[in-house]
């Protein structure tokens, strides 16, 4: 019996056929379909209709990153650009992490650890160890979910450090499994219809953990050193690899602009793109595979201290090819915004100006104002174009096998 | 001089409560201040303001602090072993949680917001740019 999930809106344009199934008691059956004006009912076990919605395979990205999940900036700025305000489920476990959005379905990797807080003490592992974290539980439900399927996905309260019974997931348009292992299995790495990893230098995660734990009365300088000190070994052994077979990475690093600067407030952000990938055309600025140094503060942009700077060009990244467009300084004004992105090509923008608009709407995010915000919003438009040609091109092959 | 004295009395007497309701508050503000002067002169200790900043949730906050205090102890005795990596391991997550749960504080801190966010349409919510 299949039904067409709560989350169908009129932008849903799936096929649904009704089927004839004889045999099939039920007392009583209304059916309604947005499309169709068939309204069947029946009663006591007579010719009942069964109408199923095709579901749509969603396609599936994996996002690495190491400051929690679901509720990240990335996310919200992902969820954005697809449309709609990504939530956790209603009425659901108040400590779940997944979110939720007319077309994006973001779940937590930690949900698949196989061991809970108190079962990772007692065995001396972290969080990042491949020991703590189911991957074939993993490996199953998203190939579940990519062939269309609904999952019963356990939950890992990060609150109370404990398994709390499964959430019901239903296969969405986007599915994003965010979390310190996505590439991690090379199984669920086949899967990956597009991945991403942000990596974060030791510098800037330092500044930004003091600025985020300092407001705690428990930690001083000293807990926040020694934490991320503790961490790096694993960090370095099992995250850190996963960074080769990314199709694009986000580097953040400290600012060259200002000399000795520590305050990890004006970043030098790097977007690395994999050359080569199906579906992701990587953005460049002037000439698509020449190397350019961009200052754009002159005659025409006024900015202020520090400025920008851009640079973009070819490299190789782990032996591969790439493509790297690199900004360092911030952002003050609304022009400055526009006029970068008015240089910047291929960035799968439907209108003039999206970028800045996207970004102006979450003015109050962090990195709203440097690179961080400006490559994760392009990150996103590249998604959603890699979506739609991954749908186009689905439909496009009936329409082939037909034609022959 | 007994005048004066008397002058002087009365302007130290307190003023009757049927008049002071409205300036009640008033003179509340100022002895906090001067109390609090009165401390740090007295113990030469430093008052730390904490200007409303939206603040951890008590029992995540003393989950946080705990799991410092034994992190530390646990890597007093082994700074290299598992145990200590795993205790401080907790404490990021445990500090990951904090700050989720204040961010979450902090966009949920005014109603009218969050009923907006859900229905832009409505009188209450209409924002005209022009």
């Amino acid at each position: 019996m299949a039904f067409c999930s709560p989350h169908t809106t009129t932008s849903l344009r799936s096929p649904c056929t009704t089927i004839p199934n004889s045999g099939f008691r039920q007392n009583q059956v209304i059916l309604f379909t947005t499309r169709s004006s068939r309204r069947s009912t029946t009663r006591h076990g007579a010719r009942t209709f069964q109408v199923s919605c095709a579901v749509e395979k969603p396609i599936v990205i994996g996002l690495a990153a190491d400051s929690g999940c679901g509720k990240s900036t990335f996310m919200r700025r992902l969820t954005s650009v697809f449309g709609g305000a990504a939530e956790p489920p209603k009425g659901g476990n108040p400590d779940s992490n997944t979110l939720i959005s007319d077309t994006t379905t973001v779940i937590c990797l930690d949900d698949y650890h196989s061991l809970d807080r108190t079962g990772r003490k007692e065995k001396g592992v972290t969080a990042l160890d491949p020991k703590a974290n189911d991957f074939d539980l993993m490996y199953e439900q998203v190939k579940a979910i990519k062939e269309g399927k609904a999952i019963e996905k356990p939950i890992y309260n990060h609150v109370t450090g404990l398994l709390d019974p499964a959430e019901l997931i239903q296969p969405p348009k986007i599915f994003v499994i965010e979390g310190l292992h996505p590439m991690y299995d090379e199984r669920v790495r086949d899967l990956l219809d597009f991945s991403i990893y942000l990596d974060i230098s030791n510098e800037v995660k330092f500044a930004w953990k003091i600025q985020r734990d300092m407001a705690e009365r428990g930690h001083s300088l000293e807990s926040i050193k020694a934490s991320i000190e503790a961490r790096k070994p694993d960090f370095d052994a099992f995250i850190d690899p996963q960074k080769q077979y990314a199709d694009a990475v986000i580097e953040v690093l400290p600012t060259q602009l200002i000399p000795d600067d520590n305050e990890g407030k004006v970043l030098r952000v790097k977007l690395i793109m994999k050359e080569g990938v199906k579906f992701f055309n990587p953005v460049y600025l002037f000439d698509e595979g020449s190397t350019i140094n961009w200052i754009p503060c002159g005659r025409k942009l006024t900015c202020s201290y520090p400025g920008i700077k851009f640079s973009y060009g070819p490299d190789t990244y782990f032996g591969q090819e790439v493509s790297v467009l690199e900004m360092d300084g911030q952002f003050d004004r609304l022009d400055e915004l526009i006029y970068v992105e008015s240089h910047l090509s291929n960035l799968s923008t439907k209108f003039y100006g999206e970028v800045t608009q996207q970004m102006l709407k979450h003015a109050d995010f962090p990195g709203s104002n440097n690179g961080t915000g400006l490559f994760q919003t392009i990150v996103g438009l590249k998604i959603r174009d890699l979506y739609e040609q991954i749908i186009a091109e689905r439909a496009g092959v009936p329409a082939e096998a037909a034609k022959v | 001089m007994a005048t004066i004295t008397t002058m002087a009395f009365m302007a130290t007497f307190p003023a009757p409560r049927s008049v002071a309701q409205p300036s009640a508050t008033l003179p509340s503000r100022p002895s906090v201040v001067s109390f609090a002067a009165r401390a740090m002169r007295a113990h030469g200790r430093r008052l730390v303001a904490v200007a409303g900043s939206p603040s951890t949730p008590p029992e995540l906050a003393q989950k946080v602090t705990e799991s410092i205090k034994q992190a530390e102890e646990t890597c007093a005795g082994d700074p290299v072993g598992g145990e200590c990596v795993a205790a401080w391991d907790e404490v990021e997550e445990l500090s990951a949680a904090a700050s989720h749960a204040r961010d979450r504080k902090k966009e949920h801190s005014d109603p009218l917001e969050e009923f907006c966010e859900d229905n832009p349409e409505t009188d209450e919510c209409r924002t005209y740019d022009s």
